[in-house]
């Protein structure tokens, strides 16, 4: 009682040294506020844009592994390379389905491609062959040489990823096509192989393998491939003009039905952490994977997307840091002051038998009463702030969010059909599936009671660091000698 | 006549109380073989040495010297801003070693100084009621014996409320008298309580004082080397310098 009543005789005393204290605080709260909802914001930005992520595997070749015996100016080492890639061993549906039962693996979802020739169509012309093998590597191209089309089926909407990432746009589609997409032999076609073929929307083609049997499907669905993502610059199609795109299951049926048919297929599993990525390959060699192959993951991706948020919380770290330090500086040199100032009271006070304790008490009393006042008012007009600055420091990011959602949207014929489909009741075996990027008209920088509770702290510490002058002055001076100087 | 008045008065000197080996039975205060050298001296560089000096209630005691013979120390020490570094000093029967020196300052002792050390920014009564709350008195109505104090000290009721650096410098110091006596204590320590005062406000004062000996059986000692103090105070301790002493 004796300290809080010296402390606040003391605070009326001296307003004015008072009030420039507390001004200081007010502004370290202020801008300590701004820049914690700002930071607690983007951190919460950061873990919704990766969780919106699935943390996805894909089995790819391990190249390096590949090419390093590989000397291109011997004939010799050319040969010893095509030999190792003939004896890689591939992997099934079944071998998929092996892998995917793992404690690491939450679903998956795959891609099955198979190589068929025109019936009653014909294959886009092409100028300049560069088809290359694509083995069984994850990529989009599916194109076996020896073949007019690449049939590829897809398990579940998930799993087209050219749709999600914007290589292919729906172009047309009809108005039941999500609903029957996964049922049965129905397909999505090139716009340049329809109009080669003078096809459209419900017509139906004919495909047959090379032993002489055929397929019959019908178009529910027009896509064509992005000018800037073709990667096919030599011809006057696009890479994707002989792809056909159906569902899994129905590629499934054909290779089925004629076992001598080469497929690949390409799966995606989703895990439930990067971490065990490591152990989920020594699994996956153990279920029989060739050990040529290694598993990647979308980690690099998923943390691309939140650059620019990052880079964000850096700035605020070190605007945060920064602040601290320099008003750590100001209030410890103030203090010093006040304690110079206030040396014959010490002396005084000390002389009278108040005890050094009970006087450092008083001193801190009062920078935290002032503090406290300064911290509350600093919080206040933080929280109306904090808004309309992190809004406007995140604004390239709600904008790219927001166009993010329209082209996936729009990519699946959205525009036409009344909005994307809804892909968490498709596919047979849907995880959760390709990145939800959510839209945000703002972005929230909150002061809620976890960035008060900080705040707190970094005011309390703030204070009891810049008293540390006042301690060890009260520690040190010697009353006698104070008093005597005084005399 | 000063001389007259010294000759009729008990004059001791550092050694005086190893020599007439005095009784006890009033003794509040014992100073046996004190010494104090600062931290940082020499080892043979003491501030005080060797002094042994007994201080009985209800008596007023003057402790003279020169400059440099170590008076501001032996205040220090027996005023428990200090402690000796060799020697003890015996407070009522206990040790300042085993005592807790602010208690000893806020409870057991008065300390009156020169330039009387009141807080400016506070008036009269709320310098005494500081006092009090470093005692921790438990009063109903501290203002009223705040007042009562002043009164007793020969200051008016009207005082009470105004700043300090409104009184005169021997009013002043009837404040700081009054602040020491805030909490009873069983000893007065002054140091050079008159030194800034014209003579009538100096006599004044040392009535006051006489009346806290003679009336009250407090103990008062007073640090000075003001004729007229040594005139008016039972007992005369003479401090000689440290390297008078060695030379005797």
């Amino acid at each position: 009682m004796f300290i809080l009543k010296n402390a606040w005789i003391s605070i009326k005393r001296n307003k004015g040294r008072n009030i420039l204290i507390g001004i200081i605080i007010l502004i370290i709260a202020c801008a300590c506020t701004i820049t914690l909802a700002i930071k607690n914001t983007a951190v919460d930005l950061i873990d919704s844009y990766k969780s919106a992520y699935d943390k996805e595997v894909t089995i790819s070749f391990d190249r390096a592994n590949m090419m390093k015996d590989f000397d291109p100016s011997q004939s010799e080492g050319r040969e010893n390379a095509r030999e190792k890639f003939d004896n890689i061993a591939s992997y099934t549906i079944s071998d998929v389905e092996s892998f995917a039962d793992s404690k690491y693996i939450e679903s998956y979802y795959y891609t099955y491609g198979v190589g068929l020739n025109g019936n009653n169509i014909e294959k886009a012309e092409i100028e300049s062959d560069n088809d290359m093998p694509t083995g069984f590597g994850h990529g989009k191209g599916n194109n076996l040489s020896s073949t007019d089309f690449t049939l590829t089926g897809y398990s579940s909407l998930d799993a087209m990823s050219e749709f999600i990432n914007g290589t292919y746009t729906m172009s047309e589609i009809t108005d039941n096509a999500w609903d029957i997409a996964f049922l049965g032999n129905y397909v999505f076609i090139n716009e340049e192989l329809a109009s080669y073929n003078d096809l459209g929307l419900n017509d139906k083609i004919m495909l047959e393998d090379e032993d002489g049997n055929t397929y019959e499907f019908e178009i529910i669905g027009i896509f064509k491939e992005n000018e800037e993502e073709s990667t096919n610059t030599m011809s006057m199609f696009s890479a994707s003009a002989n792809t056909i795109i159906t569902n899994a299951n129905a590629v499934t049926a054909i290779t089925t039905s004629n076992e001598d048919l080469k497929a690949t297929i390409n799966p995606t599993f989703i895990i439930d952490s990067y971490d065990n990525v490591e152990k989920l390959q020594d699994e996956f060699y153990e279920k029989g994977l060739d050990e040529n192959f290694i598993l990647q993951t979308n980690e690099e991706l998923a943390l691309s997307g939140v650059s620019s948020i990052e880079n964000i919380n850096s700035f605020a770290t070190t605007f945060l840091s920064l602040t601290l330090i320099i008003g750590g500086i100001v209030l410890f040199v103030i203090n010093m002051i006040n304690i110079r100032e206030r040396k014959y009271e010490i002396g005084v006070l000390r002389t009278i038998g108040i005890s050094k304790f009970k006087l450092t008490m008083q001193f801190v009393s009062e920078l935290i009463i002032v503090s406290v006042v300064a911290l509350i008012l600093g919080a206040g007009i933080g929280a109306v702030s904090s808004k309309g600055v992190s809004n406007s420091l995140l604004e390239n990011e709600i904008n790219s969010s927001n166009e993010k959602a329209q082209e996936i949207d729009k990519n699946f014929g959205g525009a036409m059909n009344g909005g994307m489909p809804d892909r968490g009741n498709r596919g047979e075996m849907r995880g959760k599936g390709m990145p939800v990027v959510e839209a945000y008209d703002s972005i929230d920088a909150v002061v809620d009671i976890k960035v008060l509770l900080e705040l707190l702290g970094i005011g309390l510490s703030l204070v009891l660091v810049s008293s540390i002058a006042s301690m060890v002055s009260i520690e040190r001076f010697s009353p006698l000698t104070i008093l005597k100087e005084r005399s | 006549m000063a001389n007259k008045n010294n000759e009729e008065k008990e004059i001791k000197d550092n050694k005086a109380i190893k020599e007439k080996n005095p009784s006890t039975k009033n003794i509040i205060l014992s100073i046996k073989n004190a010494s104090y050298r600062y931290s940082d001296a020499e080892e043979n560089d003491y501030a005080l040495r060797d002094v042994s000096f007994d201080f009985e209630s209800g008596k007023m005691y003057a402790i003279r010297g020169r400059s440099g013979t170590g008076k501001t120390t032996l205040l220090s020490l027996i005023s428990g801003l200090e402690r000796c570094t060799e020697g003890e000093i015996i407070f009522d029967g206990k040790s300042l070693k085993d005592m807790n020196l602010d208690k000893y300052r806020n409870s057991d002792i008065g300390i009156v100084f020169q330039s009387y050390n009141l807080l400016p920014f506070m008036t009269a009564s709320e310098n005494i009621i500081l006092s009090m709350d470093a005692n921790g008195l438990k009063i109903k109505n501290k203002k009223a014996r705040a007042i009562e104090l002043m009164a007793k000290v020969g200051l008016k009721e009207t005082y009470a409320n105004r700043k300090v650096l409104r009184l005169s410098g021997g009013e002043q110091q009837r404040v700081a008298i009054a602040r020491s006596l805030s909490y009873n204590p069983k000893m007065i320590i002054a140091d050079e309580p008159t030194g800034n005062l014209d003579k009538q406000t100096e006599t004044e004062i040392l009535d006051i004082f006489k009346k806290l000996a003679h009336e009250e059986n407090k103990c008062v000692i007073i640090v000075t080397h003001s004729a007229n103090v040594c005139n008016n105070v039972d007992v005369i301790y003479d401090l000689k310098k440290v390297k008078e002493e060695s030379n005797n």
